[in-house]
């Protein structure tokens, strides 16, 4: 009997001790701070998120004090170009000095799926975060905590298939053909279905022919013929439309042009509400990447090619076929359809759920 | 008598530790501790239990959690099977040959290393896109680990056996199988253990990463509630994984140890 009193003794004890672990995490802001930070730069990816418990809760609390920091999660590609002139220029850092006198550590986590950063901006690790239009409204009508403050860029889309017999959705729907695309219920999957529709078909007509992968091994399944079909995003897209034993059906191109929104920006609403000097700043760091990428191409490609790990040229010319901006567009359209696509259980009532008051577009 | 006893201390700890671990669970959620946020991405257990249901009833696009438990089993038991008789083949041929024994080690030691998604690239372009993919890579795990420790076991069954089956008349696969087996039965039994895990934990990670939508398994289920931010429903998909794997240990491994190891004296 004394053994179960003792084994008692010690589950209550790690009880005990577990429950004064988040206590003094909280009560140490800064320094489980620092100790998150830490972690995060040497972290590549989702280790950052999974760090929810102790360290980063209180982020964005720290209002007053004279150290501010600032957690940023966002993807690979592309399309989060504008992120590494805002990374490697410091616009951030200098902008945030010059408006409070104060200094801001900003730590960069570069994560693999905008599943990860909802779940990272939910435990409190995370205050800012870029992702496509998909999984950001999943996240603000899951009531993570955030909202959209800023549209990033817009991109081409299309789906490639290397089947002469494939001419248009006729032939793939009740066939085995695959569709390769990079997650089931991601942008590309919601294009897809929005493709369909506007075709007259149900926009679920295809899921079963869908298989999940990433872009490069989907581009390569499609060359080596393992799959027939591809619906990807740039720069892969236009990789695909320079092969000539590829061709595209036309309807997912069409359905969503390189104007409407495709990756936004979102901030933590504790962030938006409890500091609302670093939100300006980060607001007006992303618009003037986002300018600096408009005006000088070049200047903007010689930076970021070697993130994206293309050449200069192409890395130019991909720049300049891609759309940045920080309004969105189509955004409560999509929001719409993905509610009554069955994407999201619910529908957002208005434009205004969706971002932040500075917010301009549609 | 002795028996017994020891069967209600081990139970009783048991029962002691898991009901501790639910009271930890239930208090770090209904405290909050986990922010503000605490409800959405640390559900109380009531939450998780209604979740668990849902994840039956209704499921995930019209099709209900048995669907897709279906899918990864038999995916599952594919490949195990393949992978169980590859590794007695690899292990019994290379007691047979010497030249067959060293590829064999080398070859066992390389791939062992070798995580099956990061292999996920080749095996696509060799294999294709369909569900074979994922049994390839449930064979990838099991193979490795198994026919390791049948090799071990076959290297420690005693000289003295060996001589004794062979003045019997044994030789070749007779020897194998009336020898060599027999006598590395526990080895075996762990490489099942062993095999079994790597093949569970495998066939999920690969269908987290590469999902069939044609042929939806678990790893897919868990990966859309974590897309939808679903995190009750995928806590709830977990606790699924959990007692498959305790239904697999001691409805399937135990009895099997207990039929021969543990019959025949070999462990405890």
């Amino acid at each position: 009997m004394k053994k179960y009193v003792r084994l008692l003794a010690i589950c209550l004890g790690i009880t005990v001790m577990a429950a004064g672990c988040g206590n003094s995490g909280q009560a140490q802001k800064t320094s489980g701070n620092q100790a998150a930070q830490g972690q995060a730069e040497d972290s590549t990816g989702s280790q950052a998120a999974e760090d929810e418990a102790d360290g980063g809760n209180q982020d964005a609390d720290n209002t007053g004090g004279e150290e501010a920091t600032l957690n940023i999660a966002y993807q690979y590609g592309l399309a989060y170009a504008p992120l590494s002139i805002v990374k490697e220029q410091e616009l951030i850092e200098k902008a945030y000095e010059e408006a409070t006198g104060n200094k801001v550590t900003v730590t960069w986590n570069q994560m693999s799926s905008g599943a990860d950063i909802n779940t990272g901006i939910s435990a409190g690790s995370i205050d800012a975060g870029f992702m496509g239009v998909g999984p950001a409204v999943t996240g603000v009508m899951k009531g993570v905590g955030y909202k959209i403050f800023t549209n990033l860029s817009g991109q081409e889309h299309g789906i490639m298939t290397n089947d002469d017999r494939i001419q248009s959705f006729e032939d793939l729907i009740g066939s085995s053909n695959q569709i390769a695309l990079v997650n089931i219920g991601s942008f590309q999957h919601i294009l897809l279905a929005m493709a369909l529709e506007n075709a007259g078909y149900d926009p679920h007509a295809l899921d079963s022919n869908i298989v999940a992968m990433a872009h490069p091994d989907g581009m390569a399944a499609l060359e080596s013929g393992n799959v027939s079909c591809h619906l990807t995003s740039s720069p892969y897209i236009f990789k695909e439309r320079e092969e000539g034993n590829l061709h595209e059906i036309m309807d997912v191109a069409e359905a969503w042009g390189v104007d409407g929104s495709f990756i936004v920006g979102v901030a933590s609403e504790r962030m938006h509400d409890n500091n609302p000097e670093l939100y300006q700043v980060l607001c007006d760091a992303i618009a003037e990447a986002v300018d600096f990428m408009n005006n000088s191409p070049e200047e903007a490609a010689k930076i970021t090619c070697e993130f994206d790990g293309n050449s200069e040229e192409d890395e130019l010319a991909y720049i300049q076929k891609s759309k940045y901006t920080i309004e969105t567009k189509g955004l409560f359209e999509l929001a719409s359809f993905m509610a009554r696509t069955e994407f999201i259980e619910e529908a957002p009532g208005s434009y205004e759920d969706l971002v932040f008051e500075n917010v301009k577009g549609d | 008598m002795e028996d017994k006893k020891r069967w209600a201390h081990t139970l009783a700890a048991r029962v002691i530790f898991v009901a501790a671990f639910l009271g930890l669970w239930e208090y770090v959620a209904k405290s909050g501790m986990m922010g503000e946020k605490s409800e959405l991405i640390f559900p109380s257990l009531e939450v998780i239990g209604g979740a668990l249901v849902k994840n039956f009833v209704q499921g995930y696009a019209g099709m209900s959690l048995w669907v897709y438990i279906g899918n990864s089993m038999r995916l599952l038991l594919e490949g195990l099977l393949i992978g169980i008789i590859l590794a007695f083949l690899l292990s019994g041929l290379s007691m047979v040959s010497r030249v067959f024994y060293d590829i064999c080690n080398l070859v066992i030691s390389v791939f062992d290393l070798l995580p099956g998604v990061a292999l996920l690239p080749v095996v696509i372009i060799i294999f294709g896109v369909k569900p074979g993919v994922i049994v390839f890579l449930v064979i990838h795990a099991v193979l490795w680990p198994m026919a390791r420790n049948v090799l071990d076991g076959f290297l420690a069954v005693p000289r003295i056996y060996i001589e004794a089956g062979q003045n019997m008349g044994l030789k070749g696969a007779s020897l194998l199988w009336g020898v060599y087996i027999p006598a590395a039965t526990s080895y075996i039994v762990s490489g099942l253990k062993v095999g079994w895990a790597r093949a569970w934990r495998g066939l999920i990670s690969a269908e987290m990463i590469f999902g069939v939508a044609s042929c939806p398994g678990i790893g897919l289920f868990i990966n859309q509630m974590r897309t939808n931010m679903n995190n009750a429903e995928m806590y709830a998909t977990l606790v699924v994984i959990i007692i498959i794997g305790l239904v697999v240990q001691y409805g399937v491994l135990s009895p099997i140890e207990k039929c021969t190891v543990k019959k025949w004296g070999m462990s405890r």
